[in-house]
């Protein structure tokens, strides 16, 4: 029987700093036994927990996508309080650490093909999101899903996540691109201010299409507005969430909203099923 | 087919003692009415905790200890970690609880549902399960029922077999076992040497001292519609009210048969250490504050909201059952007697 409490021994391969700030890295891990590697199959928008012996562990969405099953990548933003975090930003490339998972049910792919998609995220939510994007733009998938528009939203450029994929889908014609940051700033060519007015501005077709939407609590609102405004149905509006987790496998009681659980029934949830959970998020 | 044996109380220790070389033997122990399920020694004293009412801690701590080590791990000079999972097994492999209440029996049964799951359940807690096939639980009828006791309004009664393997009667100078699982007929079968067949007798005794037991319990509390009266009362203004006298102190979490969250952290020291599960509680800040600072239930009300409904609205939607056996026992202990009878008679009436 599988232990979902043991973890899988990694290697950090590469660190890179995202942002200005210097508070988010993305770290790329590489299982230490390939049999590992082999097991750990993942869809877009699932996470898993990273697990530092001696200190804990730290649940976070997978950034890198399903096709590439060489590295994982995970983008962890660092804070003061956060004891994993802080220790995981303090790592060598070279260093070991654990991985449990994959956890959460993931983006409906299925449902996603054939579909349009929006793709909205906010600020650092933009990591799950990356794997999905990384995954509907793969040579072998694109031709399975409709046109693509992704909207990053972000205080301000410096703040921007994975400027280097950002740079490569600006210059395909098969995406549309639209960033933002809140204020102007010289030298930005992007769009200036806050995700929901940026969104209502190029308002994206509802007409068989999908909104995945990922960010701070107060863009999710905003935008979802926008988006039921634009004629999207709640059930055509996705949203992945986060919450304070340790078992990751829906036993140890806190992450849930409702009778469901965030890390088992979530992270994903439509925003159907979102409409009918009391707002404890 | 259901089975009926006797026994004599007087024999009853020098059968588990036989038993003991091969079972882990757990019975409650204490005294001035304080007891635990404590592992049985080797005594020759007869066992003597027939008119125990209950337990203060849950039986459930056998099969879910409060702290239970997940597994080891050390580093070496090259700081290399390596993980050594506990193989816990110098001590013997298979458990015997004898003498939980029907109650707690019942409560066992729900942790199943949330450890172990459904067949083709997705992931299982494997530490529990591995103790939960290995255990045989015998119940004991509850002769006499405590005040806070309201097992008769959650589906359960005090000679309720849910839960258990065999059932035990205390009818005088002899305990009545009666099988209600396969495990159970397969225990009984080994130990036969040791029972005896029933009377007419016997069974009449027993029968007329369970007709009086369930008739002591006078508290009675109206659950019939709490599921979907919680439905519609997440924002009610109930909450703002019945919370005003909790402490936050966790005291019901950790002693009710049925709560099962829990935390997961690391002990160290110099280059070795443990990674341990231990019980948590949702009345406590921490148990769900983000690294980032928010926390989605900061205040007593949205932690006393939690456990109403994630006993008497979550679990019910998920596992089909509410999640409370009316063993009383955060009624007994509660600091500043916040009684739950009157939380679930109070929802009942909600509008």
């Amino acid at each position: 029987m599988i232990n979902p409490y043991l973890p899988l021994p990694v290697k950090v391969q590469k660190i890179t700093i995202e942002n200005e700030t210097k508070d988010l890295k993305t770290f790329d891990l590489e299982f230490c036994d390939k049999n590992d590697a082999e097991w750990f199959k993942y869809t877009c928008g699932q996470f898993a927990e990273l697990s530092l012996l001696g200190i804990g562990e730290v649940p976070i969405g997978i950034a890198s996508s399903p096709m590439d099953n060489r590295i994982l990548q995970f983008t962890v933003k660092r804070y003061p309080i956060g004891v994993v975090s802080s220790t995981l930003h303090n790592l060598s490339e070279g260093d070991t650490i654990g991985i449990r998972g994959p956890f959460g049910n993931g983006f409906p792919m299925k449902d996603f093909e054939g579909s349009n998609l929006a793709i909205i995220g906010g600020g650092f939510a933009l990591t799950t999101l990356r794997s999905l994007t990384k995954y509907i733009i793969h040579e072998k998938n694109r031709s399975r899903f409709g046109e693509i528009t992704i909207m990053v939203a972000a205080r301000d450029p410096g703040e921007m996540l994975y400027k280097y994929d950002l740079e490569e889908w600006s210059k395909r014609e098969d995406i549309k691109l639209i960033r933002t940051i809140d204020r102007e700033v010289d030298g930005w060519t992007g769009k200036v201010g806050f995700a929901a007015p940026v969104l209502k501005e190029i308002s994206p077709s509802s007409g068989n299409a999908y909104a995945i939407v990922c960010g701070p609590p107060i863009m999710i609102k905003t935008c979802i507005a926008v988006l039921l405004e634009l004629g999207f149905k709640a059930s055509q509006i996705f949203n992945s969430l986060e919450m304070r987790m340790k078992c990751g496998i829906g036993k140890c009681g806190r992450c849930n909203i409702g009778s469901k659980y965030v890390c088992k029934d979530g992270p994903v949830f439509s925003y159907t099923q979102l409409e009918k959970l009391p707002q404890e998020y | 087919m259901i089975e009926e044996k006797i026994i004599k109380k007087n024999r009853l220790n020098a059968m588990l003692q036989e038993l003991s070389k091969e079972y882990s033997i757990y019975i409650p122990a204490g005294e001035n009415g304080d007891f635990r399920f404590c592992e049985l020694r080797d005594t020759n004293d007869e066992l003597v905790f027939w008119d125990y009412r209950n337990t203060r801690i849950s039986p459930k701590e056998i099969l879910f200890p409060h702290s239970e080590i997940l597994y080891e791990f050390s580093r070496d000079e090259s700081h290399q970690f390596s993980i050594s999972q506990n193989n816990d097994d110098q001590r013997k492999m298979k458990n015997v609880i004898l003498g939980i209440r029907p109650c707690d029996a019942r409560a066992i049964g729900f942790l199943d549902r949330v450890f172990i799951g459904e067949p083709n359940e997705r992931f299982v807690d494997p530490y529990y399960l591995k103790r939960r096939i290995h255990t045989i639980i015998i119940s004991l009828a509850c002769n006499r029922p405590q005040i806070s006791c309201f097992c008769t309004s959650l589906n359960g009664r005090p000679d309720g077999e849910e839960g258990a393997d065999i059932i035990a009667f205390d009818i005088g100078e002899e305990i009545l076992l009666k099988t209600v699982t396969e495990k159970g007929k397969e225990f009984i079968k080994e130990s036969s040497k040791w029972l005896g067949n029933v009377k007419k007798s016997d069974i009449d005794k027993k029968n007329k001292i369970f007709k009086e037991s369930a008739k002591r319990i006078n508290s009675r509390v109206s659950v019939e519609k709490v599921k979907e009266k919680l439905d519609d009362s997440f924002e009610a203004d109930f909450w703002n009210e019945i919370h005003r006298k909790c402490l936050g102190c966790g005291i019901c979490t950790f002693l009710c048969s049925t709560c099962h969250c829990f935390d997961i952290t690391d002990e160290t020291s110099a280059d070795r250490g443990k990674r341990i599960k231990c019980w948590d509680s949702c009345m406590y800040p921490l148990f769900t504050l983000h690294a980032s600072g928010h926390n989605p239930r900061p205040n007593y009300k949205e932690r006393m909201r939690q456990r109403i409904m994630h006993k008497f609205n979550y679990c019910p939607e998920n596992f089909k059952e509410l999640f409370c056996v009316g063993c009383g026992r955060c009624i007994r202990n509660c600091p500043v007697n916040l009684d739950i009878r009157e939380v679930i008679n109070q929802v009942s009436q909600l509008k």
